[in-house]
C-alpha cells in the first residue's frame, strides 16, 4: 500500500473550503433566452425537488465536484505512475484498486488503465453514447461526445488522430478501446524525454485531458518553465 | 485480484473486476460475436457483430444492461469479457496496418467459440 | 433486409460515415452542467439507472441525429421519469410554463414534445 497521502483536493483556482452556501464563481444562468430543453430540464428538477427525491443542494454539490475536483484527478494519478513504476504496475493490473489506494474514490466506475509504449498507442471512445471515466477526468469534451468522433475513430483512428495533430508511424500499433459496457478507460501516455527530475505537480501539467483519452501526446515545450502538453483546443 | 478466477487476495481495496464463476471462455480463446439483431437496448455495437476476436481479459460478472434498460434488476449477472479484434478483420476497407486492433467489452451471451484455430 | 428487420439503434453509430471532428472543446453551458449534475444526483438517489437513460435516448430514433447531446439526454430523462410516474406530461407542461414565465420567454409555437392522446 502506498504511504503517500496526496492532497488531490488542492484546487488550481481556489483555496477555500466549499461548505458555504453561495459560490460566486457559478453563475445562475447562461446569457440569452433559454431553449425549450433548458426549460424542460429546470422544470423537471423543480418537480423532483417538490417531490423530495432530490435537493437543490445535491445538484449544486455535484456541479461543484464536476467543476472543481474531478478534472484534476487523472493527471495526478498518471503523473504518480510516471514516477513510481510499482504504482504504474498496480494501476495497469487493477485501475480501481490502485486509484483507491491513491486516495480517490471512483464510486461506481471501474477503471482500466492502458499504457502507451514505443510500439502501441491507445485511444478511447464510446461509440454508443459517451461513457467516460468521469470520476477520474470530469466531464468529457464536446468532441468526445460528437457523432463524428464516435463514428469514425473506430474505423479510421489514424485519420482522426491526425485531425488532433497526432501522427503515428505505421510500425506503431493503434489500439482503439470502445468503452461499451461497464469498464472505463484512461491512457497512460509515455513520459516525454527531458522531464527527468520533475516534480509530480510539474509532470501533471503535461497530462492534459486530451493526452489521457489518447488523441494527443504530452509535449515538453523547450525553454518554457511551465510546459503545457498536447492541445486541448485547436 | 485475479480477474480470471475472481479470487480476491485478501486486500480490501475496491476492484475494477468482479468474480466470474462458471465463465465459459478463457483469456486467449478465439470467439465470434453473434450475428444477431434483436430489437431493444444492446451494448454490442452493430459493427462488431459476426466478427472474430480473441478474449483479452475477463472483467467479471455484471447485471445485464439489456434488462437494466427496462427497469429490471439485470439478474442473473452475465460474464463480461474484453475482446480484441484485428481492424482489418472488422473493416473490409481498413487503411491502417494489419497490426492495428480494436478492443471492447462483450457479454458472454453474445459470444460463441470460433471454429478456426488459426491465430 | 426484410420489412420486419429492425434498424440499427439510433445511438449505434460506430462505423458510420461522418465528417471531420471539431477538435476544440466547447465546454458546457450552465444549464448543461446543471442538467448533468441533476442526472448524477438522481442516479445516486436511485431513481433510475444510466441504462434506462441510454435506452430512452436510443428510442429517439430518427430524432436522435437531429438533437444535440444535452437535448438528447434531457429528453431521455423526461421519458424515464414519466415512465416511473415522477410527474405527468400535464404537470411537466405546467411547470415548464411557470419556468418559461420566470425567464420571460414568449411561448414558442412548436414544442419539442408532441401532446399524446389521453387514454
Amino acid at each position: 500500500m502506498s504511504k503517500h497521502v496526496h492532497d488531490y483536493y488542492a484546487k488550481k483556482k481556489h483555496d477555500h473550503d466549499h461548505d458555504h452556501d453561495v459560490h460566486e464563481a457559478i453563475e445562475d444562468r447562461d446569457e440569452g433566452p433559454p431553449s425549450e430543453f433548458e426549460i424542460m430540464s429546470r422544470a423537471m428538477q423543480e418537480l423532483l425537488e417538490e417531490k423530495g427525491v432530490v435537493t437543490a443542494e445535491q445538484v449544486r454539490r455535484s456541479m461543484e465536484k464536476f467543476e472543481e475536483e474531478l478534472p484534476y484527478r487523472g493527471a495526478r494519478v498518471v503523473a504518480h505512475a510516471w514516477t513510481d513504476p510499482e504504482f504504474k504496475k498496480r494501476l495497469l493490473a487493477d485501475g480501481k484498486a490502485a486509484v483507491s489506494e491513491f486516495g480517490i474514490d471512483l464510486e461506481a466506475e471501474r477503471l482500466i488503465a492502458v499504457a502507451n509504449t514505443t510500439d502501441v498507442h491507445n485511444v478511447i471512445v464510446c461509440t454508443l453514447c459517451s461513457c467516460y471515466p468521469r470520476t477520474l477526468l470530469g466531464m468529457p469534451p464536446t468532441w468526445y461526445k460528437s457523432d463524428n468522433y464516435r463514428s469514425r475513430v473506430v474505423y479510421e483512428p489514424r485519420a482522426v488522430l491526425k485531425e488532433f495533430g497526432t501522427v503515428l508511424p505505421e510500425r506503431v500499433t493503434v489500439r482503439v478501446h470502445d468503452s461499451n459496457a461497464d469498464m472505463r478507460y484512461v491512457v497512460i501516455p509515455m513520459r516525454p524525454q527531458g522531464t527527468e527530475g520533475w516534480s509530480e505537480e510539474r509532470l501533471a501539467e503535461l497530462l492534459t485531458r486530451d493526452t489521457l483519452v489518447g488523441v494527443t501526446v504530452p509535449k515538453v515545450e523547450v525553454g518554457s518553465r511551465k510546459s503545457k502538453g498536447g492541445s486541448k483546443t485547436r | 485480484m485475479n480477474p480470471a478466477t475472481g479470487k480476491q487476495d485478501g486486500q480490501r481495496l475496491p476492484s475494477t473486476y468482479t468474480a466470474a464463476p462458471g465463465h465459459r471462455f478463457d483469456v486467449g480463446d478465439r470467439v465470434v460475436v453473434k450475428r444477431s439483431n434483436p430489437p431493444g437496448h444492446r451494448r454490442t455495437p452493430h459493427y462488431i457483430r459476426g466478427k472474430t476476436g480473441v478474449i483479452e481479459r475477463i472483467c467479471g460478472a455484471f447485471p445485464n444492461p439489456e434488462e437494466l434498460a427496462y427497469g429490471f434488476d439485470g439478474e442473473p449477472k452475465k460474464v463480461l469479457y474484453r475482446v480484441r479484434f484485428r481492424q482489418k478483420e472488422v473493416w473490409p476497407a481498413y487503411r491502417g496496418p494489419a497490426h492495428d486492433v480494436i478492443e471492447m467489452e462483450i457479454f458472454e451471451h453474445w459470444l460463441e467459440p470460433a471454429q478456426s484455430q488459426k491465430t | 433486409m426484410s420489412a420486419t428487420h429492425p434498424k440499427k439503434r439510433a445511438a449505434d453509430i460506430g462505423g458510420d460515415k461522418a465528417g471531420a471532428v471539431d477538435t476544440a472543446d466547447h465546454g458546457m453551458k450552465f444549464w448543461e452542467r446543471q442538467a448533468n449534475a441533476l442526472r448524477t444526483a438522481l442516479r445516486r438517489n436511485g431513481l433510475m439507472s444510466v441504462d434506462e437513460l441510454r435506452r430512452a435516448a436510443e428510442d429517439l430514433g430518427d430524432r436522435y441525429a437531429k438533437l444535440e447531446y444535452f437535448e438528447r439526454t434531457t429528453f431521455a430523462l423526461r421519458t424515464v421519469l414519466l415512465e416511473k410516474g415522477y410527474f405527468t406530461e400535464e404537470s411537466l407542461a405546467a411547470k415548464m410554463a411557470e419556468v418559461r414565465k420566470r425567464f420571460d420567454v414568449p411561448r414558442k409555437k412548436e414544442l419539442p414534445v408532441k401532446k399524446k392522446v389521453k387514454r
